[in-house]
């Protein structure tokens, strides 16, 4: 068939059809994804600010600058405190929450729509409510406790002021970091689980497996890939997270919390360094790509 | 397990009791902490000021009568009503883009059997995980260059950037569900491909569309990031970054608005994606949720 003609075929015509259908998302994307990125690659190596449009190319000063300063460092490490911490916390939580659940008993579906509203209500409005509760001096965990002779009344040195000392505040953004992803993690993982058929783990029951030698050998591999794609979401997810950590403390006290993308915020658009705050969040890059890779190589693997 | 205490159906009985009170017990823990936080906004969000900094007495439920003033001080004293106006525009206008964009896609990536479809639909798919964090400070050239800044309008061309990835993935796997022969018998009756799309496939795909425009919505109101970077003029905010930026005069809370400003458009957004949410998960993961 000679290519004239070619164009005629109906496989050519469903072609044309078919990309001229997908063309719209794809520029659409690749306009506002792809250049953007590209664009943020330039920014990081000029001297870009919000006053001053015309950039001059200044090489790799702005990650120097970034890897000369000291609070860099703290982001970096509160950066990956906060992303293990919580997600070793995720998982045990939802690890348990997604057993539990599997059980059949009485007002399961209003038990579970329960559990979810931490992931399902927008970040912005919780993470106002954990400010109140977190409150200095009208905290309702500190009342609590307090009742509970856990700790003493306001004002004695046990007082626990959540936003406000170092060690706790980190605990305290993590903790809320905790509390909006285990629900996901929980019914992610039962979605794992209840894909696992029925009849396979019968079969390994005839065949006089424990339930942990179960556990290891047929549930935990036939549910990988889902384990996979909800892990990597979560972590994309916490660690560029900005709205935990800027509503609660903004980095505070004494960049107790900083973490990598509120640095750059703060140097990006609050002091106007357009170039210093994109070479800071490039930094988070590295962080993602091992994510982003597991899924996209879970994604290829899977069948349609 | 049943059957062995099939003949003593008092035993069985309890045996059923116990285990369910197993259950609660562990799920007690787990609810207080998923339940309690809305509660103490909720609360906190209709109580006269000076209840809450009533000391002494418990905080869990009123001390002095409920009120609605915070509700009054929203609606009157701030641009609560801007904000809900903003955010249903915003909303409105990004579902509009991502129907029109991600509905054509995804029934091209599944139906269309096109050369390297596979590949495309998990390449749009990443896009989804480049997060806001590292595009925010480009995109913000890009809305200055648009001369969007400080205008809802920059949040529409935004938020697409992460909509139409989703759902196109999500509208990709809804189109493979469709059976191919109401397409054919289309086509054999005369109608050509975009005619067979628009009248026999795009009535049966009401369900994948509109849970389409949930997400659009939904997701929407999950950003904070983009908000906050782009628009810093007091009318043109959405819900979530007005709640979060304007009641906040200094050093001084609002609490009791701040809470009600916050539930008041979060519980409903919060309902919505609860209904949907197997949808997310199954869409996300590929498995369905039993």
């Amino acid at each position: 068939m000679g290519v004239q003609t070619w164009w005629r075929t109906p496989t050519a015509r469903r072609y044309l059809f078919g990309y001229t259908l997908l063309a719209p998302a794809v520029l659409y994307v690749s306009l506002l994804v792809g250049v953007p990125f590209a664009f943020s690659l330039y920014l990081s190596m000029s001297d870009a600010s919000v006053g001053n449009p015309v950039a001059r190319f200044v090489g790799l000063e702005n990650f120097k600058a970034a890897l000369e300063n000291a609070t860099f460092y703290t982001a970096v490490r509160n950066t990956l405190v906060f992303t293990v911490g919580a997600g070793i916390l995720k998982g045990l939580l939802g690890t348990t929450l997604a057993f539990l659940l599997l059980q059949p008993f009485k007002g399961r579906k209003v038990v579970r729509a329960l559990l979810v509203i931490p992931f399902t209500l927008p970040i912005a409005v919780s993470v106002l409510g954990w400010k109140w509760m977190f409150d200095s001096q009208f905290s309702v965990i500190n009342w609590a406790l307090s009742r509970l002779q856990l700790i003493g009344a306001y004002g004695s040195p046990d007082w626990p002021v959540w936003l406000g000392q170092p060690g706790l505040a980190l605990f305290s953004v993590m903790f809320v970091n905790v509390w909006r992803g285990f629900p996901f993690s929980a019914i992610v993982l039962l979605a794992g689980l209840t894909s696992v058929p029925p009849e396979i783990i019968d079969a390994a029951k005839v065949d006089g497996t424990t339930f942990m030698q179960r556990f290891r050998l047929v549930i935990v591999p036939m549910i990988a890939p889902i384990l996979f794609i909800g892990s990597a979401f979560d972590t994309v997810f916490t660690l560029s997270d900005l709205s935990i950590v800027y509503l609660l403390t903004n980095g505070g006290p004494d960049a107790a919390t900083e973490i990598l993308p509120t640095l750059a915020y703060n140097t990006g658009i609050r002091a106007g360094a357009l170039g210093r705050g994109a070479a800071i969040s490039l930094f988070l890059f590295p962080l993602l790509l091992p994510a982003m890779i597991l899924l996209l190589r879970t994604l290829r693997r899977r069948q349609y | 397990m049943i059957a062995a205490g099939a003949g003593h159906p008092r035993s069985q009985r309890s045996k059923e009791i116990r285990r369910h009170a197993l259950i609660y017990l562990g799920l007690a823990p787990f609810l207080v902490l998923a339940v309690f936080p809305v509660f103490w906004m909720a609360i906190t969000a209709i109580k006269q000021d000076s209840d809450l900094y009533l000391v002494g007495a418990a905080p869990f439920w009123f001390r002095l009568p409920p009120t609605w003033k915070n509700f009054d001080f929203l609606f009157n004293n701030t641009f609560y009503k801007d904000w809900i106006i903003n955010t249903m525009a915003i909303s409105f206008w990004v579902s509009a883009i991502t129907i029109l964009t991600s509905v054509p896609a995804g029934y091209a990536l599944a139906r269309l059997r096109l050369p390297f479809a596979e590949n495309l639909g998990i390449g749009i798919f990443m896009t989804y995980l480049v997060p806001a964090i590292i595009l925010f400070i480009p995109l913000a050239r890009v809305v200055s260059t648009l001369d969007l800044q400080d205008s809802w309008w920059s949040l529409v061309v935004v938020y697409p950037t992460f909509t139409i990835p989703f759902c196109t993935w999500l509208l990709m796997g809804f189109f493979k569900t469709v059976p191919f022969e109401i397409e054919e018998a289309a086509m054999v009756d005369g109608c050509g491909q975009l005619g067979a799309l628009c009248r026999v496939v795009l009535p049966v795909s009401g369900p994948g569309i509109i849970t389409a425009i949930i997400f659009s919505f939904t997701l929407s109101m999950q950003d904070f990031l983009y908000s906050l970077a782009f628009v810093s003029i007091s009318d043109q905010k959405p819900v979530p970054l007005g709640v979060a930026t304007e009641l906040i005069r200094g050093d001084i809370y609002f609490w009791g608005s701040l809470m009600a400003g916050a539930l008041l458009v979060g519980v409903p957004v919060a309902i919505v994606y609860n209904l949907f949410l197997d949808k997310f998960i199954s869409g996300i993961t590929g498995a369905a949720i039993k």
